[in-house]
């Protein structure tokens, strides 16, 4: 730890290492873009089969919302090490712990999103002769979008902090570089892993957020039930 | 995996096998040190957010003094990277010549207590019925009985349930700082992974998520008893 | 009074028929609606009211399909509804519930245009027709490309009414339409209804609790107890003059005279053309006319326009009646005034008789003993 003195003289960012390092860098923030978009998506995907028997069968819900919420608060250290004996450091280690956490801000916001539709407008839906499939599709859905996008943008910037984590099972983007510039004592990538994990969560809020407003021109006002 | 040392280590452990051996439990780097390391810094996280936040969050809501976004302070709670809040922290921390800890993990810990213990009691306060806090002022409490007596009272078990989840998303989140130059419980999960020891992994991951989850279980506890019945049954809202 | 019955035309002259429909809900034993039969005529009114409970709302809900009977049979134009499909049913009834339930998340047109882009329209008849609707139920076109949030109760309400006849069904069901708006909004949507029912000549069924608002809107009215016990289906004034029960008087309120009234027109009346002569005749014709109305007042038109009330006294022999002093102006009513609108113009006109502006023309005398005449003949 003596060396360490000589380091709190070491700048918090060397400007150069970004013209060095540059491909480090862009492979870092590729790789946290991948992790983030995969974990989404395999969370996307079981949220909305969770979703789904949870509203059809209301007896369900109670027991899905326990089983997410308890997922939730399973220690993200814990959960990326106890897959580890199973698939190594490998990426699938690191996708199914985040695409997890992802569940309950998802479920949740499926679920209320598609119990906000108002009885009066099923009933007229119904009343007017839209098949069952239909009424899903051009009424439920769109109603439920607002909840959905705002679900979807808490569950991608939550995600992207997480999969900084990642990094100590050898996965984590721009994780990596952080703990590369601990591990070295070097501030640089330290400062810019973590600077550009927080500006990719902020973009990718925004790119949500501005998609979600095109695509819900009457709502205009976001919807979030937490 | 060439960031990660190779050690000499066998590489099963068993992880019952270990927890159970008297001898991982004491010593300076026993499981029961670094619990204490993990509790003590937790425990203040949680004075520190509880007796700033409560009051503040009481005050603004008490007064109707700015609103607040209630689903934005939720995003923002969602949304904040610890481990690269912390990662920004140390350098500044080392280079001030405050170490690697505990400033770091303790400023990126308390920004996530903070927003769900405001939350709770600024949404609980402004939910208590506007006719119970008139008829409290009609009968002459002062402002500051209304809102000890009547508003806070009222307010316990939401405030409580938002205490609740900020200390077990702060016990949850803690064990990063194992990874950021520091201790406590995460470390050994972080020297199974060193020592390429699946079994100390696991058996510290167990003990990780064992302490979350009792966290969580003390929490519920208290509140059922805690809590008068009436107050209890108001309990409607809650971040979760 | 053949309510219930006889209908020798055949059945496609009723546009729904309910027969012995019993709706049990699972989970409890008190039926619904018990063993109801009801017919409705092709293009009438027909109000269903009665206390809640009564299973008024539920038996709307199962001539559209929504709830299915546990016993009996519903026909919608000659078919049972059990043997079609519920989806295609449903396209050609419109149906407008209280609250509405416009989709939020369309506009004006595209909630209106619903029912015809499902029946696969072409975009331009649809648009078309969105446009001739909204014209119909006297909304601006300017709104069509707003969200339902940003309309009032009552424009909302009149967009439900356009959705419901946009491909243009020929039953309509409304469920309580007005309850949910105040009550000057309320009464003119009643009028536009009515309007509106002039000129579509649907059939439409409508669920209230408003007896009001039924003997308002409804050429029939059925009178459901609690559990789904028709008590009298009957034209309004049936209603009012011959409860069929305790229950139904006891509904209907004391004021059922009052009612009556307000509810039948001097156009109901048997009125006559009264002691009323032209100014061009003489005093011989005026005191023959006044033996037979046994008065001392006689009226005077030129060119049908009604001049003024003279006096016996007043009339000179050999003098046409155009010369005679005119004593009293006259009181007038319309046709389509309500019996009590003109009882109170009689009763505060010192004549004891007023005159029936017909378009700007005589059309003949109103008297009290007339009023009391009608008020013993029932319509049916």
């Amino acid at each position: 730890m003596a060396g360490l003195l000589a380091q709190a003289t070491n700048p918090i960012i060397r400007w150069e290492y970004f013209i060095d390092e540059w491909d480090q860098i862009q492979r870092a923030l590729i790789e946290h873009l991948e992790l983030t978009v995969y974990a989404v998506i395999l969370g996307f995907v079981l949220s909305v089969g969770l979703s789904a028997v949870a509203l059809r069968y209301r007896w369900s819900a109670g027991p899905i919302n326990g089983f997410t919420a308890f997922l939730y608060t399973i220690p993200s250290v814990a959960l990326f090490a106890i897959l580890v004996p199973y698939f190594g450091l490998s990426r699938i280690t690191a996708v199914v712990p985040l695409a997890a956490y992802t569940l309950l801000i998802l479920v949740t916001n499926f679920v209320a999103g598609f119990n906000s539709v108002s009885p009066e407008v099923r009933e007229a839906a119904a009343g007017m002769g839209m098949t069952p499939a239909r009424r899903v599709l051009h009424v439920e859905l769109p109603l439920a979008m607002p909840y959905i996008i705002a679900g979807l943008r808490i569950a991608v910037v939550s995600t992207v902090g997480l999969v900084t984590v990642a990094a100590i099972i050898g996965q984590g983007g721009l994780g990596r570089l952080i703990l590369d510039g601990l591990r070295r004592t070097f501030w640089t990538p330290m400062t810019i892993g973590s600077l550009l994990s927080i500006l990719l969560a902020l973009a990718l809020d925004g790119i949500i957020l501005v998609a979600g407003r095109w695509a819900t021109p009457w709502a205009q006002r976001q919807k979030s039930v937490l | 995996m060439t960031v990660l040392a190779q050690a000499p280590v066998p590489r099963d452990v068993g992880v019952f096998e270990w927890l159970f051996d008297p001898q991982s439990w004491t010593g300076s780097d026993g499981i029961l040190a670094s619990l204490a390391d993990t509790v003590v810094l937790c425990a203040i996280v949680m004075v520190v957010a509880t007796v700033t936040m409560v009051p503040l969050a009481s005050w603004l809501a008490h007064t109707r003094r700015g609103e607040v976004s209630v689903s934005w302070l939720v995003t923002l709670s969602r949304a904040i990277p610890t481990f690269a809040v912390a990662g920004l922290l140390v350098p500044i921390s080392l280079r001030n010549g405050w170490g690697f800890e505990p400033w770091p993990i303790f400023i990126a810990l308390l920004l996530l207590a903070l927003p769900p213990i405001f939350l709770n009691t600024y949404t609980a306060i402004k939910q208590v019925d506007p006719g119970v806090v008139d008829a409290a002022r009609a009968m002459g409490y002062s402002e500051t009985n209304v809102l000890f007596r009547v508003e806070l009272a009222l307010a316990t078990s939401v405030i409580l349930d938002g205490v609740r989840v900020a200390a077990v998303t702060v016990v949850a989140t803690e064990p990063i700082r194992a990874f950021l130059g520091g201790d406590g419980l995460g470390r050994y999960v972080r020297d199974g992974l060193g020592q390429n020891n699946d079994g100390l992994v696991v058996a510290g991951a167990i003990l990780v998520a064992g302490l979350a989850g009792l966290t969580a279980l003390s929490f519920r506890s208290i509140e059922s008893v805690a809590l008068p019945d009436g107050v209890r049954r108001l309990a409607t809202t809650s971040t979760r | 009074m053949s309510s219930n019955g006889h209908h020798s035309k055949g059945a496609t002259e009723m546009a729904i028929r309910l027969d012995g429909v019993d709706k049990v809900f699972p989970g409890t034993e008190r039926p619904a609606v018990s063993a109801l039969s009801l017919e409705i005529p092709r293009g009438a009114t027909v109000a269903l009211i009665g206390p809640s409970g009564c299973g008024k709302t539920t038996t709307l809900r199962m001539i559209n399909g929504l709830i299915a009977p546990t016993a009996g049979r519903i026909e919608v134009d000659g078919t049972d509804i059990a043997t079609q499909p519920t989806v295609q049913l449903r396209r050609g009834i419109g149906y407008v519930i209280q609250e509405v339930g416009l989709f939020p998340h369309r506009t004006i047109a595209q909630n209106i245009g619903t029912v015809p882009k499902m029946l696969g329209w072409e975009r331009d008849r649809i648009a078309e027709r969105i446009d001739e609707l909204v014209d119909l139920v006297g909304l601006d076109r300017d709104m069509l490309r707003r969200y339902p949030d940003e309309l009032s109760g009552g424009q909302q309400q009149r967009v439900g009414v356009a959705r419901a006849l946009a491909a243009d069904p020929p039953v309509l069901l409304m469920d309580e339409p007005f309850g949910a708006v105040d009550p000057i909004v309320r009464t003119r949507l009643q009028d536009e209804l009515l309007e509106l029912q002039a000129r579509v000549g649907k059939t439409i069924v409508l669920v209230t609790h408003d007896i009001d608002e039924a003997l308002k809107i409804a050429d029939r009215i059925a009178l459901l107890n609690v559990g789904g016990i028709l008590e009298q289906y009957s034209s309004a004034d049936e209603l009012l003059a011959a409860p069929a029960s305790g229950f139904v008087e006891a509904f209907v309120g004391d004021d059922r005279s009052v009612k009556r009234l307000q509810l039948k027109t001097v156009a109901d009346l048997p009125f006559h053309q009264g002691p009323v002569l032209a100014a061009t005749d003489g005093a011989v014709a005026a005191r023959k006319v006044m033996q037979e109305y046994a008065t001392d007042w006689i009226g005077v038109t030129s060119d049908d326009i009604f001049l003024g009330w003279v006096h016996a006294d007043d009339i000179l022999t050999d003098a046409p009646l155009a010369s005679a002093p005119r004593a009293m102006p006259a009181a007038q009513v319309r046709r389509d005034s309500t019996l009590r609108s003109a009882m109170q113009i009689i009763m505060t006109s010192h004549t004891s008789v007023a005159v029936i502006d017909d378009g700007g023309q005589f059309g003949g005398v109103v008297t009290l003993e007339l009023i009391r005449a009608g008020l013993e003949a029932v319509t049916d």
